[in-house]
């Protein structure tokens, strides 16, 4: 009994009793429904197996919804606590917890995964290529992200949730004050999705700089493959920070090491210090993403072309740079000098520079547009106003004086969401809609589109504004209740009641989903929006082999320039294609990979062992094996055209 | 697979141009992720706690040995893709045994050198100083171990299959990870010990 | 057997055994601490050098502007993380 003793929850409480037997259930049904359904097979050969980057990108998209329902369910839970003073909804603990897990599974583990949802889906069609340069190990990143979400998850059921925060600062985080392994998931989880991360970012830079359709140079690429780019650019260098940040925080909790103990030398804020020189450029990598995308669907909506192109790139290449030199902004409060804070207050209004220059060129190309308010358009016009007053908002917290005011206040709060939640997810959700009918070949419901946006930014304004006041009288953020003498109530429920109708927009989107594929139809040409870059010149959905003839480009907009001037994107004869095999090993390896993480966050050593070498076995076979992908011919190509309604010219 | 003939053979198909480009931007991030080890051991180097401090503990003997076997080995392996640029298969064979040989020398007495410091009582556990040296030393050792098994399987083809596009880009790789392990030992080299000594 | 040892390649291991002996005198020679960081710097870079360009063949394939400016990032980002950091721990604290 001994053994099993571990892995109980230190806090159970009924709703965490009820959570096990609800995933022990919803794990059942998914089994046996597979079983019943006969569906092994498929799900081995068509998805498990897969180096497709089409549909890795739609698996990175279904992950990133749980994730969403995830995160969300534990907002709404803050919001119901702190809707009233007093509030003994949650106690301290859970409270603590419930902030801990939000904050990961939203930043690493959902908006992450739409980010590489819609980079897989979208990039190498938009650079007409065939896939990305190592296919094999994209199915290795989106494992080792899956494996590594699926450990965080089973924290809460198995041994107990991390409650240190989302930053999880030290000592807070050493085994002192956080006696539980949640933290212990926390570090393991996040080292194996970064990997992933890592990996993805090699793939894409290569995939960018050597696999781009003939005549498409670096000044014509699509503006969401520049920010593609650029956003692996930073996740290489960043995420080597975390990965040496995580080792050494698992080692102070496993082996008793003195990184960041108070004794013994160790030294506490080194944590804080490497955390932020890897969080502040991943703000960036949510946020330029997502510039690529409103800058992909404001022209194609607004029928006129970006509006200062060069100046765009320009600005992301300098926040490619800008943003590794910020990251002491999180701790102005730390007791560094002064001439430590004015530097990196300084460098951190520089980077509001670049991203002001972003928002201008957006509204000079609105400015004398044809705009079409499609919903993908609703949200990226919406997104404008608020992200700028999420960005201003930055701007003060910049100054590190006044930041001792608003540090760890609600003001801090309702910056990063007001930044994050327009910029990230407003345009995670314009590009599910703008690249939806590319990606199943039918389109998502306008109306209720519509319906879902107006929820969705109304939501985010009565959600967070009031916290901006709140935060300047002094309410602390990650408090699990206060009284009522305090006068936050009225703030408080304001956002509780904007929290509510996200989560009813949230919804909406989902029941679109459902809605439009039970319902929409499936008789829609390749190109519904009369858009411009390449992805729209192919079938939808898309073939395998993605473009049956390789486009050749003359101009930024080919696309558009095919349809309007008359350029031949597509020349000479179908030829023999060259793919690559599906493998089952990059799956099996990061099963390997959980149950590694799964026996560190228990210290059974053992397991941890036979696990280590799972892995490695499987790095031998790739070593050994001899694999050179298969040949689609020009007859399977032909049909395939023709079963997809034509030839593409 | 289109093989061009006018390149050396690791670089004769788009492949293998791609995972050359590729392993390239991983020693990027390999910069990245060594320059957090050395920021780590710089900050808390005067963290020694009631342990020994560098001074204390480094020893220049050791310290030229693994320093010479390292330089030599990066050396030995330059001449193995010379080689194989060549086309002499045994010769390029015989040049990556010898440098994993001389790898080998150098995680032994890096082996050797550790124990030394337990000997001395400085573990992993002692102190802030000691847990960043060790990370910092045992990363690297990790990587040239690792290398020791990348190599042997590198060979182990090279003597099956021989020199085809596909095992010569896989050797010159493998010599990429074996010259940045040797540029990074020269700075742990430099800025560990000898500045821990003078 | 002459082919096998190119004149390049000998140079430089010899020169980077030069710099590693000329990198020992911080410890046998006595000099200042500021005259020992000088020449560690300078070793340890040229030394970086000398096996990017000819041991690594940096320079050699049509990727030399991406390989260089990957390595010219990673350096940058190395020097920002650790003299960042040792202003806001250690020096400016
Ligand atoms: C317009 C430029 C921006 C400026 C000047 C800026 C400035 C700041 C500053 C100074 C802080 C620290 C405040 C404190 O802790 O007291 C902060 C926190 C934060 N910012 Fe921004 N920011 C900007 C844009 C963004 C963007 C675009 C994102 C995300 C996409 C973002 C996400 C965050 C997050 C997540 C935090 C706080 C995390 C935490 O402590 O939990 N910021 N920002
Ligand atoms: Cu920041």
């Amino acid at each position: 009994m001994e053994f099993f003793d571990r892995f109980a929850v230190p806090n159970p409480t009924f709703t965490i009793y009820a959570s096990m037997v609800a995933i022990g259930l919803t794990m059942l049904a998914i089994l046996v429904g597979i079983t019943y359904f006969k569906k092994w097979g498929y799900l081995w050969r068509e998805w498990l197996t897969t180096v497709d980057h089409k549909r890795i990108g739609i698996m990175y998209l279904i992950s990133a919804l749980l994730m969403l329902f995830r995160g969300g369910v534990d907002a709404l839970m803050m919001r119901a606590q702190t809707a009233i003073p007093d509030n003994t909804f949650l106690n301290a603990q859970e409270y603590n917890e419930v902030f801990t897990t939000h904050g990961v599974v939203m930043i690493l583990f959902m908006a992450m995964a739409f980010v590489m949802a819609l980079m897989n889906f979208v990039t190498p069609l938009q650079i007409g290529a065939r896939d990305v340069a190592f296919p094999r190990l994209n199915a290795l990143s989106f494992w080792l992200y899956f494996m590594g979400a699926m450990l965080f998850n089973i924290s809460f059921v198995i041994g107990g949730s991390p409650d240190s925060g989302w930053t999880s600062y030290f000592p807070l985080a050493g085994n002192e004050f956080s006696p539980s392994v949640g933290t212990n998931y926390y570090m393991l989880s996040i080292q194996i999705a970064g990997l992933g991360t890592l990996i993805t970012g090699i793939n894409f830079i290569v995939t960018i700089l050597k696999m781009r359709a003939p005549g498409m140079t670096l000044m014509k690429m699509p503006m969401f493959t520049w920010s593609a780019l650029i956003t692996n650019l930073i996740i290489v260098f960043a995420f080597p920070v975390l990965t040496v940040a995580l080792a050494m925080g698992t080692m102070d909790r496993l082996f008793g090491t003195h990184f960041f103990s108070i004794d013994n030398g160790g030294m506490d804020m080194l944590w804080a210090n490497f955390f932020w020189v890897w969080g502040h450029p991943e703000v960036y990598i949510l946020i330029l993403p997502a510039f690529g995308i409103y800058s992909e669907i404001i022209p194609t909506f607004a029928r006129r072309n970006l509006y200062g192109y060069k100046s765009m790139v320009i600005s992301i290449v300098a926040i490619s740079a800008l943003s590794f030199l910020v990251w002491v902004h999180h701790f102005f409060t730390m007791g560094q000098g002064a001439l430590v804070n004015s530097i990196f207050s300084i460098s951190t209004m520089a980077i509001a520079v670049p991203t002001g220059v972003k928002i201008f060129n957006w509204l000079l190309t609105l400015w004398k547009g044809k705009i079409e308010f499609t919903t993908a358009m609703l949200y990226s016009v919406g997104f404008i106003p608020i992200f700028t007053i999420g960005g201003v908002t930055g701007v003060m917290l910049a100054m590190a004086s006044a930041d001792y005011q608003y540090h760890n206040t609600m003001f801090l709060v309702a910056h990063f969401h007001l930044v994050i939640i327009p910029g990230v997810v407003f345009a995670m959700i314009a590009g599910l809609f703008y690249w939806w009918p590319k990606m199943f070949g039918f389109m998502l419901n306008e109306k209720l589109g519509k319906a879902s946006f107006w929820a969705i930014a109304v939501g985010v304004c009565l959600a967070f504004f009031p916290m901006f006041i709140s935060g300047l009288d002094g309410q602390a953020r990650r408090m699990y209740t206060y009284s009522e003498s305090t006068g936050f109530g009225i703030w408080n429920m304001i956002s509780f009641i904007g929290a509510s109708m996200l989560a009813i927009g949230f919804i909406l989107i989902v029941y679109n989903i459902y809605y439009s594929t039970r319902y929409a139809s499936r008789d829609i040409s390749s190109d519904p929006w009369n858009a411009r870059s390449l992805e729209w010149a192919t079938h939808s959905p898309v073939p395998d082999y993605n473009f049956a003839i390789t486009p050749e480009v003359q101009s930024l907009e080919a696309f558009w320039d095919a349809k309007k001037k008359g350029h031949k994107l597509f020349k000479g004869n179908y030829k023999e294609i060259h793919m690559p095999n599906n493998s089952g090993v990059p799956f099996i390896m990061c099963c390997f990979f959980f149950l590694l993480g799964f026996a560190l966050v228990f210290s059974m050593w053992v397991v941890a062992i036979i696990a280590a070498i799972g892995i490695f076995s499987c790095m031998a076979h790739r070593s050994l094996e001899q694999d050179h992908g298969h040949h689609i011919s020009v007859e399977e190509i032909t049909k395939t055209e023709e079963k997809l309604g034509g030839a593409k010219k | 697979m289109k093989v061009d003939h006018s390149q050396p053979l690791e670089y004769s198909t788009e492949q293998n141009r791609l995972n050359i480009l590729g392993f390239w931007i991983f020693l990027g991030a390999e910069i990245a992720l060594f320059a957090t080890l050395f920021a780590s051991y710089f900050l808390l180097r005067n963290g020694t706690g009631s342990g020994p401090s560098d001074g204390e503990v480094f020893v220049i003997d050791t310290l030229m040995i693994q320093t010479f076997l390292l330089l030599t080995s990066s050396f030995t392996i330059g001449l193995g893709v010379h080689a194989m640029r060549l086309g002499r298969k045994t010769a390029t064979i015989n040049f990556f045994i010898v440098t994993l040989l001389l790898g080998l020398g150098f995680v032994g007495v890096e082996i050797y050198e550790f124990t030394q410091y337990i000997d001395e009582g400085l573990t992993l556990q002692t102190s802030g100083f000691s847990s960043a040296l060790f990370t910092l030393l045992g990363t690297h050792g990790a990587h040239v171990t690792f290398g020791l098994f990348w190599g042997s399987f590198i060979i182990y083809q090279l003597i099956t299959r021989g020199l085809t596009p596909e095992t010569a880009n896989k050797s010159f790789i493998f010599s990429l990870y074996w010259h940045f392990l040797d540029v990074v030992w020269i700075f742990i080299f430099s800025f560990v010990y000898l500045k821990g000594m003078i | 057997m002459r082919e096998l040892f190119p004149a390049k390649q000998v140079m430089g291991y010899f020169f980077s055994l030069l710099l590693t002996v000329i990198a020992l005198a911080v410890y046998f020679v006595d000099m200042s601490y500021q005259v020992a960081m000088t020449i560690l710097l300078v070793t340890a870079f040229v030394q970086a050098g000398v096996q990017l360009v000819v041991f690594m063949h940096a320079g050699e394939s049509k990727d030399k502007w991406s390989i260089y400016t990957t390595v010219y990032y990673g350096v940058f980002i190395a020097l920002v993380t650790i003299f960042g950091s040792l202003l806001t721990l250690i020096w400016g604290y």
